[in-house]
């Protein structure tokens, strides 16, 4: 149940951010779409591993996947599907408590909260960039006009 | 083509990579629209470099020889919805070659596109705030208190965006604000956690788009520019988080 919640609050703040952003019309729908399937993956694979890194790049390597895809469909830039997609993954709660615990002097909450959200951030990162790389490969081998930016 | 109608298409090319740069465009990106577009007019080697700050093209071509522009970009929009027509009209002018003129006429279309009203601006970030604090843990008492907060967040970064005063700035003051209505909410009762508010209105402010296209600019090539925005956001990141707290120091 508390799952179900938090998949429809993540799905929320991502229809917030894509409109936010100014998205407009059946992309609104897609990038909306897109931060539901990322909190879905994160879930699921929570249920296998329960380690929170893992699920952060499996996440992220699914959303970017469907970014991609989604902008070559709809030939507009990857940034319109990944940006709302990801936000529900940005870890803002451990960010606030890195800076509430140096105010309140609490180091080892410090280190503990600054860690979490270094490693997330960078997990995040690397299931973003190693997607975006392998895609384009793949991508480029398939087509002629490979390298034209304004295509995706 | 003469030198003078060089200057005039190369000027197009620069205020479309500008925009695209304002409105959330990767770098990259940037420069392969201005290289294409000036291939397109026939030039036979183009040099573009751009940074989050500036854009620097130098074409060359027979009958108008070498010609260099340079833009200052100040300023981001995030608008997605401009990004997505200029890369459209990008992809016009390379299969299409229009005149300079029909290029400006598009893109005073693209400058005044359409925007979601003020109200649903303020119903946007009532939503952000709301569904974050409940997506972190937070009960419907919070999601109220921090949808409350995001209004007036609304309000508070309306009014400070006609004066004079940077971005940095306005998120922090932002922030402390936000820090301190979230303080107050608990204490009248509204709210039940000061930090699960905190957190809703934090995600509202993060610089979503800077830091996903830091990470994409670094990984295509682009460091410097990747660099820049990585610092930039993770500045950012950690100013509104400390005005978050600031409140709670105080209380």
């Amino acid at each position: 149940m508390q799952e179900f919640v938090q998949l429809m609050a993540a799905t929320a703040g991502s229809l917030g951010f894509a409109a936010l952003f100014n998205i407009r019309g059946k992309k609104l729908v897609f990038a909306t779409l897109g931060g539901f399937l990322g909190w879905g993956v994160y879930l699921a694979v929570e249920h296998v591993n329960a380690n929170p890194y893992a699920c952060g790049f499996c996440s992220s390597v699914m959303l970017t996947l469907y970014a991609e895809c989604m902008a070559r469909i709809h030939k507009t830039p990857v940034t319109v599907f990944l940006v709302s997609a990801a936000i529900p993954l940005i870890p803002g709660a451990s960010l606030y408590r890195t800076m509430a615990c140096l105010m309140s002097r609490d180091w080892p909450g410090f280190t503990e909260q600054s860690t979490y959200a270094l490693l997330f951030a960078a997990s995040m990162a690397a299931g973003i960039t190693t997607t975006t790389v392998i895609f384009q490969i793949v991508w480029d081998c398939f087509r002629k006009r490979g390298g034209y930016k304004h295509d995706r | 083509m003469n030198r003078d109608d060089a200057e005039q298409y190369l000027s197009c090319a620069m205020s479309i990579g500008e925009q695209l740069l304002i409105n959330g465009a990767e770098v990259s990106r940037v420069e392969d629209t201005i290289r294409r577009i000036c291939m397109a007019y026939g030039a036979l080697r183009v040099d573009v470099f751009s940074i989050t700050s500036s854009i620097v093209t130098t074409m060359y071509g027979e009958g108008f020889g070498t010609c260099t522009q340079t833009r200052r970009v100040s300023g981001m929009s995030n608008d997605l919805n401009k990004l997505d027509e200029l890369n459209e009209l990008s992809r016009n002018i390379c299969e299409t070659r229009p005149e300079p003129e029909r290029i400006a006429e598009a893109l005073e279309k693209i400058q005044n596109g359409p925007r979601y009203s003020l109200g649903v601006q303020i119903l946007i970030y009532a939503l952000i705030s709301g569904s974050f604090s409940l997506f972190f843990g937070g009960n419907l008492k919070d999601m109220a208190a921090s949808a409350i907060i995001g209004v007036l967040l609304k309000f508070l970064e309306t009014v400070l965006g006609r004066t004079p005063v940077n971005t940095l700035i306005t998120a922090l003051l932002c922030s402390v604000a936000g820090g301190f209505c979230a303080n107050l909410l608990v204490l009248t009762g509204i709210g039940a956690h000061t930090d699960l508010i905190s957190i809703g209105n934090i995600m509202l402010l993060i610089p979503g788009i800077a830091f996903t296209n830091a990470l994409r600019d670094m990984f295509s090539g682009d460091t410097i520019t990747g660099a820049i925005r990585f610092v930039e956001s993770v500045l950012r990141s950690v100013i509104i988080a400390l005005g978050f707290t600031f409140a709670g120091f105080l209380f």
